[in-house]
C-alpha cells in the first residue's frame, strides 16, 4: 500500500520533472533569440504582475499538503526572477513575470504541489552563512543541523588548529560552514554516494574553500573505516550527522523525504544507530587522545548512546554531554576519546 | 601693536571673514585670553593627570589647540618687527627681512586656520558611539510615504558614503513602494555629529506620481536622531527568551523536510516580540531577530532613561527643533533649500538624493555653522580668570 503510494507520487513528479527539464533546455537554446530584443519588445500586457500570478496557488499548495505556503511562493518567485531572496518584498509589489518566467513559475509550483522539495526545485539552499548547491539524490541539510554546527563552532572558535573529519558529508554543508566560519580548521570528509561526493567538492570550489577541504568517496565498513590513503590518519575532531531514522519509522516520513531524498542518508537500521555504531568504532581508531566526536542524532538517542558508551566503550570513549536543539529536543552528543 | 598692523595687512582675507568685532577673530582680546587659559589648563593637566581618565580625555581634546597655539607663537617670534626693519641700515638686509616676514606671515595665516579648526572641534559635545535614525512619513498621505522612501534611500547611501555601519530594525512599507516609517541603528563615532543636523521636518513640493490632475502637492517627512550613550547596554538572558518557529510540534531532523525558516522571538520580561523571515536560513533569521530585539530594547531603554532625554535635548539645541521645517525639496525648480543657513540652496535634486558629495557638503556647512555658534556661546559665557585679566 505504502509502496504503491510512493510509486504513484514518483511517477507524477517524474512527469513534472521531464517537463521542467525540457523547458530548461529549450530556454538555454532560445536565449540567443530572446536577448536579441524580443524580450524588450513584449507588449506590456504580456507582462504579468507577480501579485496576479500567485493568485490561487496558496490554496493549491495547501490542498497538496504543503505548509508554510507563503514562504514557498516567495522562494520560487525570487528564484524565477533570479533575485536574492532577501531583496524580494513580501507582498511582491511592482514585480512582473515575462511569459517565459510565468511558465517556469507555474511548472515549479506544479512540482512543489507534487511535494518535490523546495530546495531541489530552486537548486540551491542557504545553510548558516553559505549557499549550497543541491542535487536530487543528495540529502538536504535541516534547520536543526545549523544549530548543531553553531554549537561545534562555539566550542572550537578559540582552538588554534583543528584537523577535522566528517563522516557522511552529503552536500558538504557541515564541513563547509565550519571552514567558512573558522580559518584554523582543515577538513577531510568521506561520503558513500558518488553524486554527493562530486557535489560536495563542487560546493567547496564555489565557496573558495577547496584548499582546506578534501572529500573521498568511501563506504564505511567494519575494519575498513577510512579509505586506504587515510588508514593511519588521526584527527582532533570528528563530526557526523549519520542516518538515524529507524526502519519502522519510514512509513511516517513526509512525501518530500521518502519520495525524493536518498534513503541511504536516512536509514539507521532497527534502532537508528546502525551507522552511529560504526562511527564510534571509527572514532576509537582515528581520534587523538582527548579528541572529540560530535554527533547529531534522533531525539531518543542520546540516553541510549550514553548507555552504549558505558557498556561497550569503557576506557576508550567517554560520554561528555548531550544538548538540545531549538525545539527543545535532546539531539546532539559530545563524546571524548580517552 | 606693530605686529598686529603687519598681521592686518597679511591676513586681510581672514579679517574680512571675521571682522574684528567677531568674537571668533584671533584679534579678539577675549579669544586671546581664552586661548591662553586653555594653554595653562593643558600644562596644568599634563603635570597632574596621572591615572585620571577624565583628565586624559580633556588633555587629548586640548592637545590640538595648544599645539597649534604654540606653533603660532614660534612663528610670531620669527617675524622681525617693523621697528627693527626700520633701524636696519643695510638696504639688502632690510629687503631680506621683509621677504622673510612675508613667508612667515603666509605660514601664520595658514596656521591660524588650522587653529580655528581645532578650536571649533573643541565646541563639539559629547561623543556617542551610535544613534537611532528614524524616518517617518508626515502630512501628505501616500505621496509623503513615497518621498519617505526616497529619503530613506538617500540616507542609507549617505551612511555607506561615510563608511558607517547601519542596521535597519523596524520598517513598515506600503503597497505602492512607499514607506510609513523606518528605524535604523547607525554606528560610527562621528555619525552623531553629522546626522543630528538632519533631524527635523523635510518638506517636498512636487506633482506626485499618484496625482491625476497634475496639481503640485506639499508633503512632509520627519527625521529623528536619538543618540545612544556609550553606557546603554542591554543584557538578554537566554532563559528570558521564547523562540518560536512555524513548526510547533511533530518529528524533526531527518524525518521531515520542512524549510521552516521564519522565526519569532518573545522577550518574556518585557513582552516585546520580534520576527524575522527575510532569510532562507533559520539560524540567520534567528540572529536577525536577536539583533532586532536588542535594538528594540536599547531604544526602549533610551526613551525611558534620563540620560538620553538630556542627550536628545542637547541634540536639539539651536536649530535642531524636532518640529521645525529644516529643508525643502522642490522638484519643479529642481532645487533643495536648507532653511537654517544662508546660501543653503543647491540645484540638481537627483544628484542630491543620491546621498553623496552634495549632501555631505551641505551637512559640512551646517556643522561649521553650528560649531561657530557653539564657540561664540562658549566665549560669551567664559569669564577670564582674575590673574589673566590683570596681566593685560
Amino acid at each position: 500500500m505504502f509502496k504503491n503510494l510512493t510509486r504513484s507520487v514518483r511517477h507524477l513528479t517524474s512527469r513534472a520533472l521531464t517537463h521542467y527539464n525540457y523547458a530548461t533546455s529549450t530556454r538555454s537554446s532560445g536565449t540567443s533569440s530572446s536577448t536579441s530584443g524580443c524580450v524588450r519588445n513584449y507588449p506590456a500586457k504580456q507582462f504579468v504582475a507577480v501579485t496576479k500570478a500567485v493568485e490561487g496557488w496558496v490554496q493549491k499548495l495547501e490542498d497538496a499538503g504543503v505548509h508554510d505556503t507563503e514562504f514557498n511562493l516567495k522562494c520560487i518567485v525570487s528564484h524565477v526572477l533570479k533575485r536574492k531572496f532577501n531583496t524580494v518584498p513580501d507582498n511582491f509589489s511592482q514585480l512582473h513575470f515575462n511569459p517565459k518566467q510565468l511558465a517556469e513559475f507555474e511548472r515549479f509550483l506544479e512540482a512543489r504541489c507534487a511535494r518535490m522539495p523546495l530546495q531541489h526545485i530552486i537548486g540551491e539552499w542557504d545553510f548558516m552563512d553559505i549557499t549550497l548547491k543541491t542535487a536530487p539524490s543528495v540529502f538536504i541539510p535541516r534547520p536543526e543541523t545549523e544549530e548543531f554546527v553553531r554549537l561545534v563552532i562555539v566550542n572550537y572558535k578559540d582552538v588554534e588548529h583543528v584537523n577535522m573529519l566528517e563522516v557522511g558529508c552529503g552536500s558538504g554543508a557541515m564541513s563547509l560552514s565550519m571552514l567558512h566560519a573558522l580559518p584554523q580548521v582543515e577538513a577531510t570528509a568521506i561520503e558513500r554516494s558518488k553524486a554527493a561526493t562530486v557535489l560536495a567538492a563542487e560546493n567547496a570550489k564555489l565557496l573558495g574553500l577547496q584548499k582546506r577541504f578534501q572529500v573521498h568517496n568511501h563506504t564505511m565498513e567494519e575494519d575498513q573505516y577510512l579509505p586506504e590513503q587515510l588508514q593511519d590518519k588521526k584527527y582532533d575532531l570528528i563530526i557526523s550527522n549519520p542516518p538515524y531514522v529507524k526502519t519502522e519509522e519510514f512509513q511516517f516520513l513526509h512525501p518530500e523525504v521518502v519520495v525524493y531524498e536518498n534513503l541511504n542518508a536516512l536509514d539507521g537500521g532497527s534502532d537508528g544507530l546502525r551507522v552511529a555504531r560504526l562511527v564510534f568504532d571509527l572514532a576509537c581508531r582515528h581520534l587523538h587522545s582527548g579528541g572529540k566526536l560530535w554527533l547529531e542524532l534522533g531525539n531518543e538517542h542520546p540516553p541510549l548512546v550514553k548507555t552504549i558508551m558505558h557498556l561497550k566503550y569503557e576506557g576508550r570513549l567517554n560520554f561528555v554531554g548531550s544538548y538540545y536543539d531549538q525545539y527543545k529536543r535532546e539531539r546532539f552528543v559530545q563524546i571524548e576519546k580517552v | 601693536m606693530m605686529l598686529r598692523k603687519l598681521l592686518n595687512v597679511r591676513c586681510g582675507h581672514l579679517v574680512r571673514r571675521w571682522s574684528s568685532s567677531d568674537p571668533l577673530s584671533l584679534q579678539n582680546e577675549k579669544l586671546q585670553s581664552y586661548l591662553e587659559s586653555l594653554r595653562l589648563e593643558y600644562y596644568g593637566l599634563r603635570v597632574n593627570a596621572t591615572g585620571n581618565s577624565r583628565a586624559y580625555e580633556r588633555l587629548s581634546q586640548l592637545e590640538g589647540v595648544v599645539n597649534a597655539l604654540e606653533q603660532r607663537r614660534v612663528l610670531e617670534r620669527n617675524i622681525t618687527s617693523a621697528k627693527d626693519i626700520e633701524q636696519e641700515k643695510d638696504e639688502d638686509m632690510r629687503k631680506l627681512m621683509e621677504e622673510e616676514n612675508e613667508v612667515y606671515a603666509d605660514l601664520l595665516s595658514k596656521q591660524e586656520e588650522t587653529m580655528l579648526q581645532e578650536l571649533l572641534s573643541l565646541a563639539d559635545d559629547e561623543v556617542y558611539p551610535a544613534l537611532i535614525f528614524g524616518v517617518n512619513a508626515g502630512a501628505g498621505g501616500q505621496e509623503a510615504m513615497l518621498f519617505a522612501q526616497e529619503l530613506y534611500e538617500m540616507y542609507t547611501s549617505y551612511f555607506e558614503h561615510m563608511g558607517w555601519e547601519y542596521e535597519e530594525f523596524a520598517r513598515e512599507t506600503t503597497d505602492i513602494g512607499g514607506l510609513r516609517h523606518a528605524n535604523v541603528m547607525v554606528s560610527g563615532a562621528d555619525a552623531f555629529h553629522w546626522l543630528r543636523f538632519e533631524a527635523g521636518v523635510h518638506r517636498v513640493q512636487r506633482v506626485p506620481a499618484t496625482e491625476k490632475s497634475g496639481r503640485m502637492h506639499t508633503s512632509t517627512v520627519s527625521i529623528t536622531v536619538i543618540p545612544r550613550p556609550a553606557d546603554v547596554h542591554v543584557h538578554i538572558a537566554e532563559k528570558d527568551l521564547k523562540i518560536e518557529t512555524k513548526r510547533a510540534s511533530g518529528a524533526g531532523g531527518q524525518h521531515v523536510n520542512t524549510t521552516d525558516s521564519a522565526v519569532r522571538i518573545v522577550h518574556l520580561p518585557t513582552g516585546l516580540a520580534v520576527e524575522a523571515q527575510s532569510e532562507r536560513s533559520q539560524l540567520k533569521n534567528r540572529e536577525l531577530a536577536m539583533k532586532r530585539l536588542q535594538a528594540r530594547l536599547v531604544q526602549q531603554q533610551l526613551e525611558s532613561s534620563e540620560a538620553s532625554k538630556q542627550a536628545t535635548k542637547k541634540a536639539q539645541q539651536g536649530s535642531l527643533n524636532r518640529n521645525e521645517k529644516i529643508r525643502t525639496y522642490n522638484f519643479v525648480q529642481d532645487r533643495v533649500t536648507d532653511h537654517r543657513i544662508q546660501g543653503g540652496t543647491l540645484y540638481n535634486l537627483d544628484g542630491f538624493l543620491k546621498g553623496g558629495e552634495p549632501l555631505t557638503g551641505l551637512v559640512e556647512k551646517l556643522q561649521l555653522e553650528h560649531r561657530r555658534a557653539r564657540l561664540r556661546d562658549l566665549l560669551e559665557a567664559w569669564q577670564p580668570p582674575q590673574k589673566a585679566a590683570n596681566k593685560d
